[in-house]
């Protein structure tokens, strides 16, 4: 089907024209803004340690930040269940017609 | 001198439109989901680009979270495409349109 | 003080034990011997001797007033429904011959029912309970609303008792015309509870250790000592006079005064003994014994007396006249009983409290008699009701031949028997009120008098026809014998009808002052507001009724009150002697052939039903109800149509707007996010000022 990349001269790309529109008028928006001075980061102190220690509630990184440990524990199991589903997805069509020969099987035997 | 944040939004804004494109315009689910992808890392450049503005982390780890988040939406999404590749023979997202009334 | 509170606190067990006795015939009647009858004979026997016990503490001067629940009211509440108990002089005498004729009907059930082997005895004995204890119930009433809700319980149980053979099409038809016809009446008689309410804040009517009752507000109203709540911008006086009337709506319907009396001749579908229950004591009593109860404020209005005496002076007339004609015995005797509840509310309209008082007890008596009398003729003929099928029983049957022949004297008001005194004092109040200035009155009177004469026929003509002559069937010739539990009853009330004019003996009296007239004093010893002697003044007050005595020039008071009993005797004396020669023959012809079309329309009852059920179904449901049915199909269901083929052809086009396909769902919702952006943006000025 989709070997290579193509592009499309369909009716359809028209549709896209959407997608420009919301890019003006969020570009509208936020060049007309005025967002202030950045405050920025002191350059001493490793932010990929703070970031560490921020995951697991650890008080030792060099910049503020809150407590993650909840979400970093949800965000595992939402991967974990997501994982799961998609072997359930991947395997459901095998898993039905097994169970229906066997169904069918069982049905006969009895 | 720091770029200005409205630049980053700006970057943000476009990278989020050309997902958004994408998903106007393509019928190939594939496309669908690397476009999504698209659009969830316009929203991390946001997070990161704010992280800096206030000074604070925790804008960066809720990009990690994201990222994390975008990982298991493309197992889902792999998973329904799989599916509707086996339902329709096809990964044209515009053939499957048996739910509607 | 504290003794006799004592013994009042057992009252409520007057009405409380019927309905116990419904409770127990109606869960356990079927396993009880005589299926229920015990119960009900028990409990009508403790509250009669209950009631006899109040009417004795009443006559020891201590009339009783209690609240027993208060179920609406506290703070802030305008006005207060109680429940409660109000017993003087009026209510005693009453409670009395209610609890007497029900346990006399429950005994003489035994013989009627029991005997003749009917099936669902049970549900008979548990409805005439509950019957009972409603009718009670409403005669202690202390305010109206609780009287209008036994009011109801009773015309439902009616309807019950009416219909107890309900698989039958007649009696089933006349039930629900006996509740229908009735229920019109007391629809009037609801609103005119929700005005009396809404006008005095109170219910009650009076009695000791009341401080406000309507009555006695009214009165203070008229007077100018009291403001109430008027209605419709009427003067106290003419808005009290619409209550009035409002509530003899429902006193008309129950009492089956002319134009409401035609559920009345066809109840006699029901069982006999029901019949007398309903007839004596309860249904139809119910409605002038509301008048009476409330007398302090019909005294109040001469329009709604003029009114009262009027319609029953015609319908006392009305129906005595269709009782001539009647074939069967117990019809003859339901145009009695409407002509003579016509003559109480003639007396009560008249200014004669105590004579209607008179006359509602003496014919409990008699017409309870008549009815158990008819009853034991019925059982004795198998169920035939046909006078002209009947003839000499009086040899077979002589105990019900001489209690039914004492009920007809006193029916056709033949000195010295009950009914004699009381229609004569009727009369007698009607015309001296008449002659004292109200020629309305004196043409109630005329017709009152005139309808002695059709009841003397009637009454005659039916035991003429039911015991003497030759039996005119083989039924007539053989009767079926009848037991105790149907004679006694008769015995007992037999006797009571032929005597019980002594508590009351007005002529008597005025000859020869020794003589004591029990009721009249009474009734005019009741508690303050509640007794005749204030009832009096109010008539005779100019103020309020202005009703006065007046007498037949040239002869007095005396010679008044002689000349008016002497004159309904006479003409009572002339009916009975027409239908005696018409009537009193081996076997008598009928007569009625010789009134020619008048009988025809005699029979038909003035075409009375007719014209109701023009009313009902030509007028009402023909007309009115098929034009509303077509507003209702046309506009109101119209509309609604309309509305769901909108929304459904604008559905039908909309849903295309759902391809199922994904690209364009995101299309809308990019489409609508552009546009609430921009929408914001303008609105909060995001653009930096350049639209705002």
């Amino acid at each position: 089907m989709t070997t290579r990349p193509r592009l499309r001269k369909s009716s359809s790309q028209v549709i896209g024209v959407l997608a420009l529109a919301l890019f003006g008028v969020l570009a509208a928006v936020f060049l007309t803004a005025s967002f202030g001075d950045a405050a920025g980061f002191p350059a001493d102190g490793s932010i990929t340690a703070a970031i560490g220690y921020a995951m697991f509630n650890l008080d030792a990184g060099a910049f503020p930040s809150e407590g993650f440990l909840v979400s970093f524990i949800v965000i595992a199991v939402v991967l974990d269940a997501a994982l799961d589903v998609a072997v359930m997805l991947g395997l459901r069509e095998e898993e039905e017609d097994t169970m229906a020969s066997d169904g069918r099987g069982t049905r006969g035997d009895r | 001198m720091a770029v200005p944040v409205q630049y980053y939004l700006v970057l943000s804004a476009a990278v989020f439109c050309i997902g958004l494109f994408g998903i106007l315009t393509r019928r190939n689910a594939l496309m669908f989901l690397m476009s999504v992808e698209l659009m969830l890392n316009a929203a991390n450049i946001n997070f990161v680009a704010f992280s800096f503005q206030h000074g604070n982390l925790t804008g960066q780890v809720f990009s990690l979270f994201t990222m994390a988040l975008a990982a298991a939406e493309v197992a889902v999404g792999i998973g329904i495409i799989l599916v509707l590749y086996r339902n329709f023979a096809d990964v044209d997202v515009t053939k499957a349109t048996t739910l509607r009334w | 003080m504290a003794a006799e509170s004592g013994v009042f606190t057992f009252a409520p067990a007057i009405a409380v034990l019927p309905f116990v006795s419904f409770l127990v015939a109606l869960f356990a009647g079927k396993y009880m011997p005589k299926k229920g009858a015990v119960a009900g004979i028990a409990a009508t026997a403790g509250s009669l001797l209950l009631s006899l016990v109040m009417l004795a503490q009443v006559a020891s001067g201590h009339a009783h007033h209690m609240e027993l629940y208060t179920w609406v009211g506290g703070e802030g509440v305008p006005f207060e429904l109680t429940f409660g108990i109000l017993l003087d002089q009026l209510s005693t005498l009453m409670l009395v011959i209610v609890s007497t004729i029900a346990f006399l009907v429950h005994v003489f059930s035994l013989g009627y029912m029991n005997d003749e082997g009917e099936t669902g005895l049970p549900r008979y004995y548990a409805e005439l309970g509950l019957f009972s204890a409603s009718m009670l119930a409403f005669v202690f009433s202390d305010n109206v609303l609780m009287a209008f809700m036994f009011f109801e319980l009773v015309g439902l149980c009616s309807y019950l008792l009416i219909g107890f053979w309900f698989r039958r099409p007649g009696p089933a038809s006349a039930a629900k015309k006996a509740f229908l016809v009735t229920r019109f009446g007391d629809y009037f008689f609801l609103i005119g509870v929700v005005g009396i309410f809404a006008t005095f804040g109170t219910g009650t009517f009076g009695g000791p250790g009341v401080e406000e009752s309507f009555p006695e507000l009214a009165e203070a109203a008229i007077a100018g000592g009291a403001s109430v709540n008027t209605f419709f911008g009427l003067s106290p006086r003419a808005w009290f006079g619409v209550l009035g009337l409002l509530v003899l709506g429902g006193v008309m319907g129950k009492s089956a005064q002319f134009p409401f009396h035609t559920w009345l001749p066809d109840a006699m579908e029901g069982p006999t003994p029901v019949s007398a229950l309903i007839h004596a004591a309860t249904m139809v009593a119910a409605g002038v014994y509301l008048v009476a109860r409330m007398y302090g404020f019909y005294a109040l209005l001469p329009t709604v007396l003029a009114v009262i005496a009027f319609v029953g002076g015609f319908t006392a007339l009305f129906a005595a006249t269709m009782g001539v004609v009647k074939d069967e015995i117990k019809q003859v005797l339901a145009y009695s009983t409407i002509s003579q509840y016509g003559y109480i509310m003639l007396a009560l309209g008249g200014g004669g409290y105590v004579a209607g008082v008179f006359h509602l007890t003496t014919h409990a008596v008699f017409k309870a008699l008549l009815f158990l009398g008819a009853g034991s003729v019925i059982i004795a003929m198998h169920h035939n009701e046909n006078m002209w099928d009947m003839g000499g029983l009086k040899d077979r049957m002589p105990v019900t031949y001489y209690a039914f022949l004492s009920g007809s004297l006193a029916l056709a008001g033949i000195v010295p028997f009950s009914g004699f005194w009381s229609k004569d004092e009727v009369l007698y109040e009607t015309l001296v009120h008449g002659l004292g200035g109200s020629p309305l009155l004196l043409a109630a009177y005329a017709m009152g008098l005139l309808a002695v004469f059709f009841t003397g026929f009637y009454t005659f003509r039916m035991v003429l026809l039911t015991f003497h002559g030759e039996p005119r069937t083989d039924l007539a010739e053989d009767p079926e014998p009848v037991r105790w539990n149907v004679k006694i009853p008769l015995a007992i009330l037999g006797v009571l009808a032929a005597v019980i004019g002594v508590i009351n003996l007005v002529p008597v009296h005025a000859l020869e002052s020794s003589v004591p007239e029990f009721l009249h004093d009474w009734l005019y010893h009741g508690p303050e507001g509640l007794n005749g002697e204030h009832y009096h003044e109010l008539i005779t007050s100019p103020e309020f009724a202005g009703y006065s005595a007046g007498a037949i020039p040239g002869l007095g008071e005396l010679g008044t009150l002689f000349a008016s009993a002497g004159l309904s005797l006479a003409v009572a004396l002339a009916g009975s002697a027409v239908a005696l020669a018409l009537y009193r023959a081996p076997a008598p012809e009928e007569h009625t052939a010789k009134l020619g079309s008048l009988k025809t329309l005699l029979y038909e009852n003035y075409y009375q039903d007719e014209y109701q059920v023009w009313l009902a179904q030509d007028l009402t449901e023909e007309t009115v109800a098929k034009n509303a049915k077509r507003f209702d199909d046309g506009v109101v269901d119209g509309f609604v149509d309309r509305v769901s083929d909108v929304s459904l052809v604008s559905g039908h086009f909309l849903r295309r707007v759902q391809t199922g396909i994904v690209s364009n769902y995101a299309a809308l919702i990019t489409l609508g996010l552009v546009v609430l952006l921009v929408a914001f943006g303008i609105v909060g000025g995001w653009f930096g000022g350049v639209f705002a």
